[in-house]
């Protein structure tokens, strides 16, 4: 707030209180408020309580602007530059102010020239002074003499506040303004009158004096604790009445009339406005008839007159109901699908209904428990001894609601409902003596004595021999029928897998340990058979090496005929494939049908897991320059060119003489351990450490056709029977599970797996079961050879 | 490689749109979107995938088929709809404006749309909106039945009382009611028009206390519909009926509450005909409303009608120069199906198989006209000679409507509503008084109540049910009513009958009179007497039963080294027509197996039980076996269908213990 009147506080008073009578109500109020930004402190002028907080920085900025504020020194110039100021806004004022301002000029040379009233004084001025007021004139002034200077003055008579004035709060003795009371809570004033002095706080009574001052006074009702004085005022009766009209929604200025008499200004006999708003001539439309719509009319009239237009025509009224399906249809769209009929009513229904239908107590307490949607039927059976006894039925208008809902909210779908006898669909069971035989029983325990897990076993094919190879490095030769051990070798590494070749003419089979493949032949073997198998495996003139001469990474090394003329006596291998030095452990051998060729899968990663070798031509390869993924199996088709690679998820077969992809399987496996193929080729059996197997028919798609889950643990190896419609799996929970599994050759036909038998009888050691189980293949048996991680390898017969 | 395609836009699920969004494509508001619906019969579909449809939302939300609501999009309603919105806003501003001239000329031009185009479209042949004016006449018919609510406008539920009144009157006036069912939800009624079964139900007349959370607006809309599709089948089978669509309106009479008869019957081209005279005509009085000028056409009607229908022509002897008067009752529309009578067919239509000589066992008969008027369900006439009195406090709507279908004249008291042809129940005429009252107690049977039969409503529905007039005698005033059975069937193959034999009934009832026996001393002996003849009839019916080598064997078995037996059984077996060397060959089969058979017969029931339940367990595992051989999705419907096949045999049985429970204890109370 910016100070337009600079003056002195000394003067202040007197030109502000001479313009509240003189001017206007709104100006009236103003100079209290100008005044404020000084904010003389000892002259009790009213200050805004927000304006508190801010007092001191206002007071500084204001000294700031108004270097010359101290009232000793500059006080008249800018006195005389107010005085011009309201001498300018006042300037229509009549005459007697004009002599007032003359009056002032003088008053105010007096005043600055030393003498100062006292600073009570304008309190105190007027009383005990009469004032002869006229209505609509101000008083003059009164000269009197003053009691501290001894010298005349001018009184003024007091400002009589009207209703609008902030004279209210001038009548206050606490010019502390409206403030926070709290404030002055911890001193013992509540705040200053209009001359500064302390205004003490009354004295407070205890609760008891409260109550017996409320008694004793008749008044107390009517009075009310005042923050400013800390003390109960009473009200008068006008803030009584004041407060009454609040309370009653009513206007609260008991002077004011709502509904006042109108006042007729512009209407009524007499008042009449007789000026026009424009004076714009009246256009010639307004009284000459229009040429144009004239014409109009008179074409209508011709066309009327001609009978071309025939007012009021009745349309021609087409009949309501006509053959609606004389005609051909005309949209090809087909009509919606037609809703199905309500089901017709039951017996249940009749109002004289057999007795057996009518519910006992008991189901109608049932019923009546229901809530309204779990009731199937929406009415209980009755029954009525005569039809005039038939209410009528509450759900009627209900019904027929949901009836209509159903028929344009329910989607219609044209839904195949089978009447049959719910037997025919079970499939035909094969008996259970046409499944036999399958293993059932223990035979033979073959143990190595050492203790050491037996990770790798396989079979002859004519199912003489068995060979196992366990973790210590000791390959052993078992005879399947009677278990005892034949041979024993010791090669002191790690042994990955055992294989012995599918070819019925010869005998031997591969051990794979670290970077090594060795062949190795069974004693005791028919000369002719010895003869033939030396022949595969050192022949007299080795075959010439395929391809450009160089650094092969597979070297195939033979024993000189020479040195061993007896096969039955070898004790080191007479066949070594050594492997590149990265290729690691060979975990998997896995012949191709005829024996040939094999491939081998090495722990490591990359190109150089997978080796097919041919043992007629000394030849090793790599079929893949680069294969994702880490490779668990390896298989040959058993009669086409394809070749089955399973990585960690997948199962990829290839074409190895088109040389492409043909298809991937997507086992859902998380971890593939082993897998195996059908006999006939069109079956792929596929074991998952995540305890799964699945069964793939390689017609059928890329997503397995039946997972079985019956392992409790990781699934280690799968096997086909080569000659019976079986298969078995083995498991680290030390179980060996054995399934029928018949193939249809037509193409309708779904394979059909049952379980038939779990095998239980390897010790699971170190959270190891049965690592690796085999078919024998020859006299028409269907035995299994398993090798166990507590480094057994047991024999399971029919 | 073309250009990648945004999600969403390819396969099944693609083809479906919410409703939200069916609605923001037709620009229209939800209320005439349902409407539209409503009259287009565009119904939600199920997408295969309501995820993928939705776009990942599984909100529960309705969804329509693309091509459906392109559909809508070019229905010429919605630009009616349109209209009609701009009409109201502009009769509203003339109202408010208070033109009265132009809000005339505006009401004058209101747009109007008709429904005919969409009867068409949903209903592209005549009999396809035959088959499916069930509903729409189940709606017609309540609406007749409602009394006014603010909700519905009156206009409509006069439409519906003409509608259902105009069905009723050519149901009566063809005879095509077949079935009617007395329920506790109202009565069914069952007419075959055309070859095609309609069915609706009505309720029964009393005020229908109107719920408050019925949802008018698609009451209405639907009825907008099936005014229009009900109108259009109307008129093609009364026209198809030889009459006139729609019936003229006799308000006098309608006004007398004469319900049904209001409506008169006008042949196409002919004067109106009154349904009742001709009914009562058909007997008594053949006279036409004099002064009446004949066309020819109309005269060769009356002949051609002459010649087919014998009834007509015989009581039309009686007065030859009234030709008009055949002409004046339905029946002698030639296009009714009732006039097509069996007996007088011309002798050419006769059709005779002629059988294959190289193939004599293949000839293909099949049924003709002749053969089809006289199946035996079509008996129509049912009611024709009988003349019935229905009393004031028994249904009259009801049974007016069932006997006139079945050719029955109907008379009711004057407070039952006006146009009774017959003026009170002492009339001659009257031969059956349809009456509901309990028997006053005392009462003498007057003359006329000797003569006449005084039954019970539901003897006129279960007659007609039962395709012939029962006997009277069960249903007559007072008694206990026979139960009331659906004519509509049992619930389907091996489902409860209540008429079928209860397996045990007889066992239990006989119980009950060992029971009751026992209590009896004096008639020990003759009981007992009688029981041993009892047993020994079964055993000579077993033997029939079995064939006459079983019964050899059974004579037989009993001892066939003695040689009294021997002797005995081969006169047994002589009595049976059994020949002799077939007879050694018994005797010696016995012989052999004689003590095997003596122990079987010993431990019969015994060992037969045994086997079973082995039988049963076994049966059990391999049902486990070759059900955990189904893929899920299968076992899940086997089971579902074992599940409901238990409960519907659970349910049989249960009404069967029951049955066998109540017939013990009347039986109990009975002696």
């Amino acid at each position: 707030m910016a100070p337009k009147l600079p003056a002195s506080s000394k003067g202040s008073h007197r030109p502000a209180k001479r313009k509240a009578e003189s001017e206007p109500k709104a100006n009236r109020v103003e100079p209290s408020e100008e005044w404020t930004g000084f904010g003389g402190e000892g002259e009790g002028i009213e200050m805004a309580s927000d304006e508190e907080e801010t007092g001191e920085s206002a007071e500084s900025s204001d000294a700031e602007e108004f270097p010359e504020i101290d009232p000793v020194s500059s006080g008249e110039g800018e006195e005389e530059e107010e005085e011009e100021d309201t001498s300018e806004t006042g300037s229509e004022e009549d005459d007697d102010s004009a002599k007032d301002e003359e009056e002032e000029d003088g008053e105010s040379g007096q005043e600055e020239d030393g003498v100062e009233p006292p600073p009570g004084d304008s309190a105190l001025m007027g009383e005990g002074l009469k004032w002869d007021r006229k209505p609509g004139s101000y008083p003059n002034p009164k000269v009197i003499k003053s009691s501290i200077t001894g010298e005349a003055k001018k009184v003024y008579p007091p400002i009589e506040p009207e209703y609008d004035s902030d004279s209210s709060t001038e009548d206050d003795p606490n010019r502390v303004g409206r403030i926070p009371m709290h404030w002055y809570d911890d001193l013992p004033h509540i705040g200053y009158d209009i001359n500064g002095k302390r205004i003490l706080r009354p004295a407070k009574g205890d609760e008891l004096d409260k109550f017996l001052a409320a008694v004793e006074d008749p008044t107390s009702w009517m009075s009310g604790f005042d923050h400013t004085s800390q003390k109960d005022t009473q009200l008068t009766e006008e803030e009584l009445d004041l407060i009454r009209r609040l309370q009653d929604a009513e206007v609260p200025d008991a002077s004011y009339n709502p509904y006042e008499d109108t006042v007729e200004w512009f209407t009524g006999e007499g008042k009449q406005e007789i000026m026009p708003l424009t004076a714009r001539p009246e256009p010639k439309s307004r009284w000459q008839p229009s040429k144009w719509e004239k014409q109009k009319i008179l074409k209508i009239v011709r066309l009327i007159r001609a009978g071309h237009i025939v007012p009021n025509k009745p349309k021609a009224k087409q009949p309501q109901w006509y053959s609606l399906w004389s005609t051909e249809a005309e949209t090809s769209r087909p009509p919606p699908l037609v809703a199905p009929k309500v089901p017709l009513p039951k017996h249940a229904e009749s109002y004289n209904p057999p007795e057996e239908y009518l519910p006992d107590q008991d189901e109608i307490d049932k019923y009546e428990d229901l809530s309204d949607d779990e009731k199937v039927k929406k009415y209980l059976p009755k029954k009525y001894d005569a039809l005039r006894h038939v209410p009528a039925y509450e759900h009627f208008i209900h019904e027929r609601q949901n009836r209509l809902l159903d028929l344009y909210l329910a989607p219609r779908i044209r839904r195949v409902k089978l009447h049959i006898n719910p037997d025919s669909m079970l499939p035909s069971l094969p008996s259970p003596q046409s499944l036999r035989p399958f293993p059932v029983f223990e035979a033979l325990k073959m143990s190595g004595g050492g203790g050491s897990r037996a990770r790798c076993v396989s079979v002859s094919p004519d199912g003489v021999w068995t060979v196992s190879g366990d973790e210590d490095g000791v390959v052993r030769l078992w005879e399947t029928f009677v278990g005892r051990e034949a041979a024993r070798w010791k090669l002191g590494k790690r042994i990955g897998a055992v294989e012995w070749c599918p070819r019925k003419d010869v005998s031997y089979f591969l051990v794979g340990i670290e970077d090594e493949i060795f062949a190795f032949m069974p004693p005791y073997l028919s000369p002719a058979m010895e003869s033939a198998t030396l022949d595969v495996l050192v022949p007299r003139n080795p075959p010439p090496p395929i391809g450009e001469e160089g650094e092969k990474p597979v070297k195939w090394s033979q024993e000189s005929l020479s040195f061993k003329q007896s096969a039955s006596t070898f004790s080191s291998p007479p066949l070594v494939v050594t492997l590149p030095p990265t290729a690691g452990l060979p975990k998997q051998i896995t012949f191709h049908r005829r024996g040939d060729y094999f491939a081998t899968v090495s722990s490591a990663e990359g190109h150089n897991a997978i080796w097919i070798h041919q043992v007629s031509k000394r030849h090793s390869q790599s079929p893949f320059k680069k294969i994702k993924g880490f490779i668990q199996r390896v298989l040959f088709h058993p009669n086409k060119p394809h070749f089955f690679v399973a990585t960690q998820r997948y199962v990829s077969i290839y074409d190895l003489s088109a040389q492409k992809l043909l298809k991937t399987l997507y086992t859902g496996s998380r971890w593939v351990s082993s897998m195996d193929i059908h006999p006939t080729g069109d079956h792929l059996i596929v074991g998952g450490y995540d305890k799964k197997l699945m069964w793939f028919d390689l017609d059928l798609g890329n997503k397995p056709y039946k997972v079985l889950r019956y392992h409790t643990k990781a699934i280690r190896s799968v096997a086909f029977s080569p000659n019976y419609p079986l298969f078995a799996s083995s498991s680290d929970d030390g179980t060996i599970q054995i399934f029928h599994a018949r193939v249809y050759s037509d193409l309708m036909t779904d394979a059909l797996i049952v379980p038939l038998k779990v095998l239980r009888g390897h010790v699971v050691t170190e959270g190891l079961g049965v690592m690796e189980l085999k078919w024998t293949t020859g006299l028409g048996t269907c035995w299994l050879v398993s090798a166990g991680a507590d480094g057994e390898v047991r024999v399971w017969c029919n | 490689m073309g250009r990648e395609l945004k999600k969403g836009t390819k396969g099944p699920n693609s083809k479906y749109i919410t409703r939200t969004k069916a609605i923001r494509k037709l620009q229209i508001s939800l209320n005439d979107f349902r409407r539209l619906c409503i009259l287009k019969g565009i119904v939600p579909r199920e997408p295969p995938s309501r995820k993928k449809a939705n776009h990942g939302n599984t909100a529960p939300t309705s969804f329509y088929h693309v091509k459906d609501i392109t559909y809508l999009a070019h229905e010429p309603i919605i630009a009616k709809l349109r209209e009609h919105k701009i009409f109201l806003r502009r009769m509203s501003r003339a109202m408010g404006k208070q033109e009265w001239g132009r809000a005339k000329a505006l009401e004058e031009s209101r747009p109007r749309y008709t429904l005919d185009h969409i009867v068409k479209e949903r209903y592209p042949t005549f009999i396809d909106a035959l088959r499916d004016i069930d509903d729409a006449l189940c709606c017609v018919v309540l609406g007749a039945s409602l009394s006014q609510h603010r909700r519905i406008p009156k206009a409509d539920l006069d439409d519906c009382a003409r509608l259902a009144a105009e069905w009723q009157l050519y149901v009566t006036h063809t005879r095509s009611l077949r079935k009617s069912f007395l329920s506790i939800k109202g009565v069914y009624y069952q007419a075959e028009v055309q070859g095609e079964n309609v069915t609706w139900v009505e309720p029964y007349q009393f005020l229908q206390k109107i719920p408050m959370d019925v949802d008018f607006r698609v009451m209405r809309s639907f009825l907008e519909f099936y005014k229009t599709l009900l109108g259009f089948v109307f008129y093609k089978l009364y026209t198809d009926a030889g009459l006139v669509y729609p019936p003229p309106l006799d308000v006098k009479k309608e006004a007398a509450g004469s319900g049904v008869d209001a409506y008169r019957l006008q042949p196409v081209g002919g004067a109106p005909v009154d349904q009742e005279e001709t009914k009562t005509t058909g007997k008594k009085k053949v006279e036409l409303g004099g002064g009446k000028v004949l066309t020819g056409r109309q005269v060769q009607k009356a002949i051609v009608s002459m010649e087919v229908d014998g009834e007509e022509t015989e009581e039309v002897e009686g007065n030859p120069k009234d030709v008009a008067a055949p002409l004046a009752t339905a029946k002698a529309v030639p296009t009714s199906t009732q006039a097509l009578d069996t007996d007088t067919l011309p002798s050419t239509e006769e059709f005779i198989a002629q059988p294959s000589k190289t193939d004599p066992s293949t000839s293909s008969t099949l049924l003709t006209l002749h053969a089809l008027a006289n199946l035996p369900n079509s008996n129509t006439k049912l009611f024709e000679p009988y003349v019935f009195f229905v009393s004031r406090e028994s249904p009259r709507h009801i049974l007016e409507f069932v006997i006139r279908s079945f050719g029955g004249v109907v008379g009711w008291p004057a407070s039952c509503g006006g146009g009774s042809p017959i003026e009170s129940e002492d009339d001659e005429r009257v031969t059956h008084v349809i009456i509901d009252r309990p028997l006053p107690e005392g009462g003498v049977l007057s003359e006329g109540r000797r003569r006449r039969k005084y039954v019970q409503p539901q003897w006129v529905v279960d007659s007609v049910n039962a395709g012939k007039v029962l006997l009277e005698d069960a249903y007559a005033q007072g008694r206990t009513l026979p139960p009331h059975l659906s004519p509509f069937g049992a619930e389907g193959e091996g489902a409860y009958d209540p008429l079928a034999p209860v397996p045990g009934m007889e066992e239990a009832l006989r119980e009950v009179d060992e029971e009751m026996e026992d209590d009896e001393e004096d008639s020990e002996d003759d009981d007992d007497m009688e029981m041993e003849e009892e047993k020994e009839e079964e055993k000579t019916k077993k033997r029939h039963r079995r064939g006459k080598k079983a019964a050899a064997s059974a004579v037989n078995v009993s001892n066939p080294t003695d040689a009294d037996a021997v002797r005995k059984a081969e006169l047994e077996a002589e009595r049976l027509g059994i020949e002799p060397a077939e007879f050694d060959k018994v005797l010696e089969k016995a012989a052999k197996n004689k003590n095997r058979d003596v122990e079987e017969e010993e431990g019969d029931d015994e060992d037969d039980e045994e086997p079973k339940k082995i039988e049963t367990t076994k049966g059990a595992s391999e049902e486990n076996m070759a059900k955990m051989l189904l893929s899920s999705k299968k076992r899940k419907l086997y089971n579902l269908m074992k599940r409901t096949n238990a409960r519907k045999e659970e349910e049989k049985v249960k009404l069967q213990k029951k049955k066998i429970e109540i017939a013990k204890q009347k039986k109990k109370s009975g002696r």
